[in-house]
């Protein structure tokens, strides 16, 4: 019997099962025979052994809990992005007149982006308009001024009242808890002289923070236009918001807001 | 819409530890590691949509984070060590490459595969010790499987030379010895 010779290549891709199943008996053949093909093979074998023991311990390490957090923390935001994102199941439905869809189109891609922003550009959307709107703004960061907040523990869903001391109108839409079971209301204020603002504002401690809101482009005056509620829908879906409370579910809710409040 | 378990964004945590260590083997400090893995799944999950279902999510963040570290290396070498992000790293790896130091010193064959060129490293560690195939490994590396194979040869025949790793022959383990 004539020995083959083998290169090493082909002798590591025996060693690592790369090689087709007539070669690798052709290479068995012959190392019944040659121990030093035995011993060349075995070499590949034996690194791969001990490069993998020698990493193990790393493998074994545990992952600093900084880093593990970091990473589930942009898990979760981007689960949360895409809630945001996807709108196909609402929460709940609202009674608004439906207009055409036409800056749905626009708008729906981009809802994702507002629901995040939406609340950083509010204070520019008060403080944009005259010296007396930037005093009498309804909210600074995200807490609300007395005149809304009053108006958000009294008027029951569905009722508009004008905000004492500014001419805007509040308009109660629905009262909800959130995923972390604080009071939540969605609501709509009108100013005269600019567009709707579509907003949503939770209880946190003894007072109200805006956590959505967003100016509903076109008239003033009226309800505010499909395509806002649309980024709102994809928001109320992303708090995981629970169905609208019931007209009696809402009244002590709020009445138990403003006996908290009085103390 | 991906079946849920498919996801990258589900398999990404259980998959710390081996990217870790990938990691760790490649620059040699586990704060840069560290640092580089959060990057490396940063980008994953924006580029989930690219991870193409039925190929494996080990080769394609491994491929991810090596490119990443690659491009750390390449802005190291234009930008020069003054740069900020670099002095942030450096400074970084040397405790941590102290420690790194420490630990291989107690195991030969560790410090035998760091020492191997940077080449010849990356793919053993993709094959031997993350056991990827030779196509796999040459997907990572974006070579030729050709290339894969003779530097895969060459680390191997390094390694057992500076470890000497024993090349006895052992018939009856190299007999059973295919391993698929």
């Amino acid at each position: 019997m004539t020995e083959e010779t083998f290169s090493d290549e082909i002798l590591m891709r025996f060693a690592d099962g790369e090689l087709d199943p007539d070669m690798v008996a052709r290479i068995e053949r012959v190392m019944e025979i040659d121990d030093r093909l035995v011993t060349r093979v075995a070499m590949f074998i034996e690194t791969r052994t001990q490069a993998q023991a020698a990493l193990k311990p790393l493998l074994d390490e545990p992952v600093p809990e900084k880093l593990v957090a970091a990473v589930e923390q942009m898990i979760e935001a981007k689960r949360a992005g895409e809630r945001v994102a996807t709108v196909s199941v609402l929460p709940f439905g609202r009674g608004r007149i439906a207009r055409p869809p036409s800056r749905s189109q626009w708008m729906l891609p981009i809802a994702a982006s507002l629901a995040a922003a939406v609340v950083g550009a509010l204070a520019g959307y008060w403080a944009a308009g005259t010296n007396e709107r930037t005093r009498g703004g309804l909210w600074v960061a995200g807490v609300i001024r007395p005149a809304l907040a009053q108006a958000l523990a009294t008027v029951e869903s569905g009722k508009e009242i004008r905000l004492a001391g500014i001419s805007d109108r509040f308009r109660a839409i629905a009262t909800f808890r959130n995923d972390s079971r604080d009071l939540c209301r969605e609501f709509e204020v009108d100013s005269q002289d600019r567009s709707t603002v579509v907003s949503v504002a939770c209880r946190s401690g003894d007072e109200w923070r805006v956590s959505f809101a967003v100016v509903a482009p076109g008239d003033a005056g009226g309800y505010a236009p499909a395509s806002s509620t649309e980024a709102l829908d994809a928001y109320l879906s992303a708090i995981e918001a629970g169905a609208p409370m019931s007209a009696e579910e809402e009244i002590k809710a709020l009445a138990e807001v403003r006996q908290k409040g009085a103390k | 819409m991906p079946e849920k378990t498919d996801r990258v964004q589900d398999q990404l945590v259980a998959f710390l530890p081996n990217l870790r260590r990938f990691a760790i083997a490649l620059c040699r400090s586990r704060d840069m590691a560290d640092d580089l893995v959060q990057r490396a799944c940063e980008r994953a999950l924006a580029n989930e949509q690219r991870f193409e279902q039925g190929t494996r999510f080990d080769a394609w963040m491994f491929k991810i984070l090596r490119n990443l570290w690659i491009d750390d290396i390449r802005k190291r070498k234009v930008a020069g060590p003054q740069e900020n992000i670099d002095e942030r790293h450096d400074i970084a790896g040397v405790s941590g490459e102290r420690e790194m130091e420490a630990r291989l010193a107690l195991n030969s064959v560790a410090q035998a595969i760091g020492e191997l060129a940077d080449d010849q490293r990356d793919v053993l560690l993709l094959v031997c010790v993350e056991e990827l195939s030779y196509k796999e490994a040459a997907e990572v590396l974006a070579v030729p499987i050709g290339t894969v194979m003779s530097r895969l040869a060459r680390a191997r025949k390094n390694l057992a030379e500076a470890t000497g790793i024993s090349t006895a022959p052992t018939r009856s383990a190299v007999i059973k010895g295919v391993r698929k």
